[in-house]
């Protein structure tokens, strides 16, 4: 009886647990290729402004190489629909905007991946409408100087979600963030969302910093995905910095700032000794002239205007590059005039009203008459004086004479010349002792005919250099000596490129 | 003089009743909507998986021209959004099983839906139209054949999952509908 009840309980225990492992073996689940299960975790979202499915699968460890994709509607009991886009890829995503475009309805998509030709599993589920997830726009934040401007980038086509426009189902929203604090902005906007869309974020405390997150909102599609977010620190002026900086570099590259570090010598100053600025000169000051003495033969004009003559015994005027005809006078320092003799040389007086002026229709090039004192013939050349032989003079050179042939042979009397000078056109000259430090200043004007007389000049103190202009004398370079005569050393009718004892012959200059 | 006292008296209270039902509209179309919502979140929560029922699918045919976008009155509309209300209502507690629903959920669902359709009788519907017109019938129609669905499956997890699916899709044109409140 005992034995009985024993067995039957044993009975009963081994037939419970056999239900049990039963039920447990068929509950258990098992992965067919052929059934599709849960296998993949779905997800829809409107990203870039395209309806985008992705698929995960759940079990990392099945590596397909590509995909298919087919979905179906809850709605009518139709078949699978292929996707040609999305048929055998090895993205796990399909760009479905112009495949699934009615929003109330229940999309059932079947995901099947293959290795190969061999299909490792598939993956069904249900996608509805409202789970529709939409993803931020892009946006850029920029700080100015009263406010942030927070610039959000539309497409250039209005977008649309289930062949609806997106701005009938979703608003754009622009929060503020400040330490704990969210502000909340919904900007108006006018029609869809296209093109860049700024907005302004005013009443900022200065030195803070602001976090800002862009995103759209519905009612419809229930999941909201916000932007990360995007800080700045608000700093009012750090514009007109950033500006300044960027003209600098700007400035740099185009070659107006150059930072070099190769400094010129002059600009060196390792071996700077300080040094005094030497003083300038008094305006008194008489500059040096150099007188030559010229012993040389001096054809001396006998007033025969033949031309002939003229051509024989005259050289020919030396014309400067600049087509002048250059005359000179030598003079002679009162201190080391000779008692036997003056060197001093001049070039005869001429007519120089008529010839002289024919003289510019010779030369080649157009240019203003020379001028030509009427005391004064042509002189085919000229020397600079040397530094060694002059000396200041302060007065007409008693020795000045004109027209004299003979070198031992002065001219003049007492000291004083007389000349006609074509002022049609003047040439001066302001000679220094250093031929480096020579200044040449050449004036050319067209004054009228006039007859200066030397003597009066003579018995000036302080020196002067006038330069007729017109009907009016003016005066410059007040520092010259106004008796300071120089002629090169080509007076006689000698070539100009003979004895010339200065190897540079340069253009002729009058100075009164 | 009373005549002018009394013509000034009746455009402000026109002008007061127009401001308040608009005011009362702009209320109930936010309450239509919240109600929507909630509503929504709770027909999501039925146990099957659509895509394991794929065999039961239907088409009940909803009638296109509630479907299709069209201008509507708003008394129309209101009318077609407590027709709908009012059929899933009925057919949520005549036919929910508990293999399927949850109770406590059920008794959320039915109450939002009923308070709904409470406030649309009190603002727009206060009068209802005597004739019922074709809109109306072809939506009786449409749930008749749901619940005659529902029936022949015996209630199954798959084909609640069916109608489940089937009325979610709908909500979405009861919020069109209630955007011609303020018309």
């Amino acid at each position: 009886m005992m034995l009985s009840s024993h067995r039957a309980w044993a009975i009963r225990l081994l037939t419970l647990c056999l239900v049990v492992y039963v039920s447990l073996a068929l509950d258990s689940p098992r992965i067919s290729p052929d059934d599709p299960g849960e296998h993949c975790n779905f997800k829809v979202t409107f990203r870039k402004y395209r309806l985008i499915l992705l698929w995960e699968l759940k079990n990392h460890s099945i590596v397909p190489t590509h995909y298919a994709f087919e979905y179906t509607i809850m709605s009518k009991p139709e078949g699978m629909k292929i996707v040609k886009n999305c048929t055998n890829i090895t993205s796990s995503f399909c760009d479905l905007t112009d495949v699934w475009q009615d929003m109330h309805e229940m999309y059932i998509p079947l995901v099947k991946a293959y290795r190969g030709t061999a299909l490792l599993v598939q993956c069904a589920g249900s996608i509805m409408t409202t789970n529709l997830a939409i993803e931020p726009p892009d946006f850029e934040v920029v700080g100015s100087a009263d406010h942030i401007s927070v610039t959000v980038s539309f497409p250039s086509l209005a977008p649309m979600v289930y062949k609806e426009d997106l701005r009938d189902h979703a608003s754009l929203v622009i929060e503020e963030h400040l330490e704990n604090n969210v502000k909340r902005h919904e900007p108006p906007i006018n029609g869809s969302f296209i093109g860049n869309f700024s907005y302004v974020l005013n009443d900022l405390i200065p030195n803070t910093n602001y976090c800002v997150s862009v995103y759209f909102e519905s009612i419809r599609f229930t999941p909201t995905v916000k932007a990360p977010l995007k800080c700045i620190l608000y700093q009012p002026g750090q514009e007109s910095v950033a500006v300044a900086i960027s003209i600098v570099y700007a400035l740099r590259q185009s070659g107006y700032v150059s930072l070099h570090t190769n400094f010129p010598k002059a600009l060196i100053f390792k071996n700077f000794v300080p040094w005094t600025v030497p003083d300038l000169p008094l305006l008194e000051d008489v500059n040096t002239v150099e007188v030559c003495y010229i012993n040389r033969k001096k054809k001396v004009w006998d007033y025969n205007y033949d031309d002939e003559s003229d051509s024989e015994n005259e050289a020919s005027p030396r014309t400067s590059e600049g087509g002048y005809t250059m005359h000179g006078l030598t003079s002679r320092l009162l201190s080391q005039i000779p008692t036997s003799s003056a060197t001093s040389q001049a070039s005869h007086p001429e007519d120089s009203a008529d010839e002289e002026s024919e003289e510019p229709e010779e030369e080649t090039q157009p240019q203003p008459q020379p001028w030509l004192p009427a005391a004064l013939g042509p002189s085919p050349g000229q020397r600079e004086c040397t530094s060694e032989s002059c000396e200041r003079t302060g007065g007409l050179p008693q020795d000045l004479s004109f027209g004299d042939n003979d070198s031992n042979s002065t001219e003049g009397s007492g000291g004083k010349i007389t000349f006609n000078v074509n002022l049609s056109s003047v040439f001066l000259r302001v000679l220094h002792d250093d031929p480096e430090d020579s200044e040449e200043a050449s004036l050319v004007l067209t004054p009228p005919e006039e007859t200066v007389n030397l003597e009066e000049s003579s018995q000036e103190t302080e020196s002067s250099l006038l330069v007729a202009g017109g009907e009016k004398l003016q005066v410059l370079f007040p520092s010259l000596p106004p008796k300071c005569l120089w002629t090169g050393d080509d007076l006689s009718d000698e070539s100009d490129t003979g004895s010339s004892d200065v190897d540079d012959v340069r253009d002729g200059y009058i100075m009164r | 003089m009373a005549s002018r006292c009394i013509l000034q008296i009746a455009l402000l209270l026109s002008f007061t009743t127009s401001l308040s039902l608009s005011y009362d509209l702009l209320q109930l179309q936010q309450q239509q909507r919240s109600s929507n919502s909630a509503c929504l979140k709770l027909l999501r929560q039925v146990k099957g998986k659509p895509e394991h029922c794929q065999q039961d699918r239907m088409d009940f045919k909803f009638p296109e021209e509630i479907k299709q976008p069209r201008p509507f009155q708003k008394e129309m509309a209101a009318l077609v959004i407590q027709e709908m209300l009012q059929n899933i209502f009925v057919i949520i507690r005549k036919e929910f099983s508990t293999t399927v629903w949850n109770k406590t959920i059920v008794d959320d669902l039915l109450d939002k839906l009923h308070q709904q359709m409470d406030r649309l009788k009190s603002t727009i519907l206060q009068e209802r139209p005597e004739d019922t017109n074709m809109t109306t019938l072809r939506l009786k129609s449409y749930y008749w054949r749901i619940s005659r669905y529902l029936t022949a499956r015996e209630n199954s997890i798959c084909a609640w999952t069916v109608v489940q699916a089937e009325l979610i899709s709908k909500f979405p044109i009861i919020n069109s509908l209630t955007d011609y409140f303020q018309d």
